[in-house]
């Protein structure tokens, strides 16, 4: 198993609202986690990703606990997640934020970037030609030195995929990737989807696109108010009599 | 920050500065003028180290804290111990970075207000302990005294006023040329992505502690190199040179120009730095004119003076945007 959650909670206040939950998440798969608003899909990310701490529980990543660390440590054994609400170093142009994000893979000591040593400056050449090239790949070659806070919405979602892609991380956490995005935009998501799975990139993902999630994904978990309700290909779920409970019984149908 | 750019392009505006540094003596010798352009290229050092460590979002209440260690270090080492000026003006600054290790790391666990608040309080413990402990060395309210010049060097006396320029500007341009050149490196760039969005950059891989302590260190080690220099150039050391006035007078310099690049500190301090002296009359009012200058800054132009052209032409563009509109709405005045 890449990623292993072991009895994680994480509590609000008065609010559990990630209640002992186990799961896992199987090397090379497209893994989506569904549930109603508020069934703590959002908090899971944070949680395995190290941006709260948990109130209880483990997470493993390749066999190593990696609950307690930092975020960066975090990704720098390997997982990289996107925000739901879409985050951008606003003030720089996409080949920038991109440069930011290749940060483990490329970054020259403080030592080098003083003296601009010709290694420096071949390193820092090489960085730039893979960040064009992972943005000509995800379609953002065009607007490679736009500023990040003038993309349209579509654009800006694509950034942000693209920087978790340039951490080189193995699990890709991706929050609602397709939020606000038309039906063409979400086909060519999916599709980045497909052609990360064939190169070895795990993906954990919440979507609220039930059609997209049942079509991309090879494993779903579902959620409602913290606790882990079905489990299962996309088929087993879809007719899974809990799951429709939860579904009918929520706000927000569909979501 | 554009890294496309070539190394040459931000090393073009620190030789502008040297050379302008190096013209002035062709100008004038006038003792005056060089004690202002001396003091404009130390507050420079300071205010340019100051908005390394404002670039990765934090605002150091203790950064003159550090220039006071670095020169009462200097000042007890030469005059207690017989050490060379040129040997203290490199212990001097580790003396200060190694005791920014430690601070830095305690401070740095806050951030916003809290890390604002507590490296005041930090300070203050510094200004009260030169005040009042071990005045037989640090010299009490009465101040540390009789601090000589540095001595020679390669043959060359330190004793004129000239010297002491050259020998700060020396330093002024050295520091100046470090950090334009960080500024534009890799480190540079994750340095201003923290001051965006830090947790973004943590889960991207940036350990934002790490580089936030490394630029608290380095920048307390120029600030310590400042005040080395500061103690041989003046040759007495008071606490209060190091307490909230010129602190808050080292943050006005700094955010009038504009802390989006290094020049904004350049253009802010030699402004204000020849605005103090014209005040010198004001004493301990010229920090309520300052203070006036700060907030119509804020209000007027919130980048800084550097960044007044840009401001006012987006700020022209929109109101000629809404021009129009304004005048469809037809309110009667
Ligand atoms: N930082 C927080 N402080 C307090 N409550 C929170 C916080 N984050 C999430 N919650 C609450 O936890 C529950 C789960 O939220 P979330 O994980 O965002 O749900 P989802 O992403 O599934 O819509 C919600 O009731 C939400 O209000
Ligand atoms: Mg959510």
């Amino acid at each position: 198993m890449l990623l292993e959650l072991r009895g994680v909670s994480r509590r609000f206040g008065g609010l559990l609202a990630v209640a002992d939950l186990s799961m896992t998440v199987a090397g090379g798969a497209i893994h989506g986690l569904i549930g109603p608003n508020g069934a703590g899909k959002s908090t899971v990310f944070n949680l395995i990703t190290g941006v709260i701490p948990l109130t209880a529980g483990e997470v493993f990543f390749k066999g190593e606990r990696t609950s307690g660390l930092r975020p960066s440590e975090i990704c720098r054994r390997g997982i990289a997640r996107t925000f739901q609400a879409t985050t951008l170093f606003r003030e720089y142009t996409v080949l920038q934020n991109v440069l930011v994000a290749a940060h483990l893979v490329t970054t020259p000591g403080l030592a080098s970037a003083l003296f601009w040593s010709r290694p420096y400056r071949e390193r820092e050449r090489r960085a730039r030609d893979r960040g064009r090239t992972l943005l000509e790949a995800l379609g953002l070659g065009p607007v490679a030195s736009q500023v990040a806070d003038t993309l349209p919405h579509r654009d800006q979602k694509a950034l942000a995929l693209t920087m978790v892609l340039a951490t080189g991380a193995e699990l890709v956490i991706l929050d609602e990737p397709m939020a606000g995005l038309a039906a063409q935009e979400k086909a060519e998501t999916t599709s980045v989807l497909r052609r990360l799975r064939e190169q070895g990139v795990t993906v954990l993902l919440v979507e609220h696109d039930m059609k997209a999630v049942m079509g991309v994904c090879d494993t779903v978990t579902v959620l409602d108010h913290g606790v882990r309700i079905a489990e299962g290909t996309p088929r087993e779920i879809q007719t899974n009599p809990a799951v429709i409970e939860a579904y009918l019984g929520a706000d927000e149908p569909g979501a | 920050m554009e890294l496309s750019r070539s190394a040459g392009v931000p090393s073009a505006g620190v030789a502008l500065i040297a050379l302008a540094a190096a013209a002035l003596p062709l100008v004038t010798r006038d003792s005056y003028y060089l004690d202002v352009a001396t003091t404009i290229l130390m507050n420079l050092t300071l205010t340019m180290s100051f908005r390394l460590q404002v670039s990765t979002g934090q605002i150091n209440m203790a950064h003159i804290s550090f220039m006071g260690i670095g020169a009462y270090a200097s000042a007890l080492l030469v005059t207690r111990v017989g050490l060379s000026f040129w040997a203290t003006l490199w212990i001097g600054p580790l003396v200060a970075a190694a005791l920014a290790v430690p601070i830095g790391s305690v401070a740095l666990r806050v951030s916003g207000p809290y890390y604002f608040l507590i490296t005041f309080a930090f300070s203050e413990v510094v200004r009260l302990f030169f005040n009042n402990f071990f005045e037989g060395l640090f010299g009490g309210p009465s101040g540390l005294v009789g601090i000589p010049k540095p001595d020679r060097l390669l043959g060359l006396a330190f004793d004129g006023k000239l010297e002491l320029y050259g020998l700060m500007a020396v330093l002024c341009v050295g520091v100046a040329l470090a950090l334009v050149r960080l500024d534009h490196s890799r480190f540079g760039l994750t340095a201003g992505a923290i001051r965006q969005a830090d947790l973004l950059a943590e889960t991207l891989g940036v350990n934002v502690f790490r580089y936030k302590l490394t630029t608290f260190v380095l920048g307390s080690f120029i600030a310590g190199l400042a005040g080395v220099f500061f103690a041989h150039f003046r040759r007495v050391l008071h606490s209060s040179d190091f307490g909230l006035e010129p602190m808050v007078l080292l943050v006005v310099f700094t955010v009038i120009g504009g802390t989006g690049s290094v020049w904004g500190p350049v253009v802010g301090t030699i402004l204000m730095t020849i605005a103090s002296e014209l005040l010198r009359e004001l004493h301990h009012y010229e920090i309520l004119v300052f203070g006036a200058v700060l907030i119509l800054t804020m209000l007027f132009a919130p980048e800084g003076l550097v960044a007044l052209p840009g401001t006012a032409r987006r700020l022209l563009r929109r109101l000629r945007g809404r021009a129009p509109a304004a005048a469809g709405v037809g309110l009667a005045p």
